[in-house]
């Protein structure tokens, strides 16, 4: 079982916008469903590093959706373990090298299916070893991780690992105040965090900081007004989120910018409405599926962050989901 | 994986059969050769063959990062030959050898850098391959690669003045060239002036670039502390710096960037910064005044911008700024009032944002 995580292919433009739009939910589903029967576009193949993503971005928008069974869960735990190495790590798919990227999101899929005890039973490496995998990409020097052997530090690895080891109750096996320390270095003036110390604030960067920080208790340290004040602007006239100033909105901020907004307390600094209005313009209403602005190609990953914003906001039918 | 600004195919195009057997043949050389690569891979032939296969699927997939893990281990392999062949064990290793595969790969990258200058992995790989330079190579032989790296990452930035991927490969290479300069010459040479002088103009040729305001601002507190500023120095240099953005802001006045550097300088007032600020020892007082001269200032800018949500939003930062420095409003109440009642109007998206500051003050 997998899910091709590239963009649709041919989803037929709405024409025009009616004033009051719906979420259409079973769209969504089927959607979803079809992704891995397009084998036979070059695509599919091309997008292969991202399959275990795909997998579990797919099955978090049907469990938003409220259809977790729509994807056969033996098939799903099956993909995700031949995705592993002797390592503890796993790979995008069979055959792709390990990194922490991929082991993030097998530990993700297993989390959500509740199987994170298969890893022990049948998979190639136990849960001891893949918290191991993990713990040994932190730098014991700055605190931060990397995503793999081959070095490259970056502030989504610490969150992922973070996030990862927390699932697995092994978050023991870091030095959680070092990586505390690392993020408070990426902090800059405007409240905000970037990819490393010295980059500038970036909303994507800013959820895996605050995340970071929220799974290690320290929120404290965040300048939630300043913070607050600076991912608010993120929101432009046609309701949509920006990643930074002067930049075009895309539905995947949805999630980044107001997951991080919940995190401190000021998802109310957003007009809620007002971006559920521009996610649900993003939908491909006759073939389901959502892409970063109306009427451009859809994609899993625009589908499931467009999905879990719309959760996070309280829009009615859909799982509520956790802002971390 | 995410598509970004593709537009919609506008109704379905049936595939003709011919469209769909092209694909299939696409697919199955795309495949064939990937599987080829990874078993050579798997049986250790990192020879040129390997190689060119790596290169040549890399062009068509960029994003396949175990790619790049296979390439890097055969230029491991490569490296390590070069590195031990001669007559004997005593003679040097060969550093001709090993720059000229080291420039090469680097080559390889531009093209694919300049058609995909977001992939992150393609950045990895040309940072990988400055690290191994430094461990390979003598100090200044490393420092040429790295001089070429200012210019090349001097020529993304005037592509896309935005790229976050290029502004962080920017500073590794100045870290680099700083640390190089330290070991081959014992002597340390700052290049904290020049990128000073890099953001001005980055900020000259484009008022809205937040990037470049930015590393500004990352720039500033070590360039006083390299210059030994001393406190007058340092209120010179703000000075300097309000006065930039101030002719700055009256051109752009709607622009988000030019008040985020804004609120960066006014920082240095607010007793929560004031010890990370440029000038650390200022004192209540002084900041006082400055505060005072700032309200008088932005209120100035609202004459023919009445609609700029940025004016009054700024006021109210100062007006609060003010009363936490002396307990004292600068404004009269009516006044602050009067910006939330604007800023209700101008600004609805963040009413939530508003309604809890106006719940906070008590004038
Ligand atoms: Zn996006």
């Amino acid at each position: 079982m997998s899910l091709v995580s590239g963009p649709g292919r041919g989803g037929a433009s709405t024409g025009h916008v009616p004033d009051e739009i719906k979420l259409v939910v079973e769209k969504h589903v089927e959607y979803i469903q079809t992704l891995d029967t397009r084998q036979d576009e070059l695509e599919y193949w091309l997008t292969e590093h991202l399959r275990l993503n795909g997998v579990y971005w797919g099955l978090t928008a049907l469990h938003l959706l409220g259809h977790p069974e729509a994807l056969p869960r033996l098939a799903t735990i099956d993909f995700v373990l031949s995705s592993q190495h002797e390592s503890g790590g796993f790979g995008a798919a069979p055959g792709h090298d390990a990194h922490m990227l991929y082991t993030v999101s097998a530990v993700q899929i297993l989390g959500t299916v509740d199987a994170l005890e298969e890893l022990d039973r049948r998979g190639k490496a136990g849960r001891e070893k893949v918290g191991q995998y993990i713990a040994d990409l932190q730098s014991q020097e700055t605190g931060s991780f990397a995503g793999d052997e081959w070095g490259e530090t970056d502030t989504r690895f610490l969150y992922g690992a973070l996030n990862a080891l927390s699932l697995l109750h092994m978050l023991h096996l870091v030095d959680i105040p070092k990586a505390v320390t690392y993020i408070q270095n990426c902090a800059n003036f405007d409240g905000g965090y970037g990819v490393s110390p010295g980059a500038e604030s970036h909303a994507g960067q800013i959820f895996t900081c605050v995340g970071a920080l929220a799974i290690a208790g320290r929120l404290d340290l965040v300048d939630r007004d300043r913070l607050g004040g600076w991912l608010s602007e993120r929101q432009l006239p046609n309701g949509g989120l920006s990643g930074r100033p002067e930049k075009l909105e895309d539905v995947c901020y949805s999630w980044w910018v107001a997951s991080s907004l919940a995190m401190i307390d000021r998802l109310h600094w957003i007009d809620r409405d007002k971006l559920s209005q521009f996610i649900l313009q993003c939908q491909d209403s006759e073939k389901g599926g959502i892409a970063d602005r109306p009427g451009d190609m859809v994609d899993v990953f625009h589908t499931v962050f467009g999905l879990a914003g719309l959760s996070l906001i309280g829009f009615p039918g859909l799982v509520a989901v956790d802002p971390i | 994986m995410a598509s970004h600004g593709v537009p919609r195919a506008s109704g379905v195009q049936p595939a003709t059969d011919q469209d769909w057997r092209k694909e299939q043949q696409k697919i199955k050389d795309y495949k064939g050769l990937v599987d080829s690569l990874n078993g050579r891979i798997r049986e250790h032939q990192f020879n040129t063959e390997t190689f060119e296969m790596t290169s040549k699927l890399l062009k068509w997939n960029p994003e396949y990062y175990t790619l790049w893990n296979h390439r890097r281990l055969i230029l491991r392999h490569r490296f390590q030959y070069s590195n031990s062949r001669g007559p004997n064990d005593d003679s040097p290793p060969n550093h001709e050898a090993l720059i000229s595969l080291i420039s090469d790969d680097l080559v390889f990258l531009i093209p694919l850098l300049r058609k995909f200058p977001k992939c992150y992995w393609i950045w990895k790989h040309r940072r990988w391959l400055l690290d191994e330079a430094s461990g390979l190579l003598t100090a200044s032989e490393t420092r040429k690669f790295w001089q070429q790296e200012l210019a090349l990452v001097g020529k993304m930035l005037n592509l896309d003045s935005r790229n976050f991927h290029g502004w962080g490969y920017r500073r590794t290479v100045i870290e680099a060239l700083e640390r190089d300069a330290l070991q081959a010459e014992g002597l340390s040479t700052s290049m904290t002036r020049q990128e000073f002088d890099y953001t001005t103009k980055m900020i000259n040729t484009n008022l809205s670039n937040f990037s470049a305001w930015h590393n500004r601002s990352k720039l500033i507190p070590k360039l006083l502390d390299e210059m030994k500023a001393d406190h007058q120095v340092r209120k010179k240099f703000l000075d300097d710096e309000l006065e930039l953005i101030e002719r700055a802001l009256w051109a752009g006045p709607e622009d988000q960037s030019l008040w985020f550097y804004h609120q960066y300088l006014v920082c240095t007032f607010d007793p929560k910064y004031t010890a990370d600020s440029m000038v650390p020892e200022i004192t209540g007082a002084e900041s006082m005044a400055y505060v005072r001269k700032e309200i008088m200032k932005v209120r100035e800018m609202l004459d023919g911008a009445e609609d700029c949500k940025w004016i009054y939003q700024s006021l109210i930062h100062l007006d609060r700024l003010y009363h936490e420095l002396g307990n004292d409003w600068f404004e009269e109440a009516s006044h602050i009032e009067g910006y939330f009642d604007e800023l209700t109007k101008l600004d609805s998206l963040r009413l939530g944002k508003w309604n809890d500051l106006r719940g906070r003050i008590n004038i």
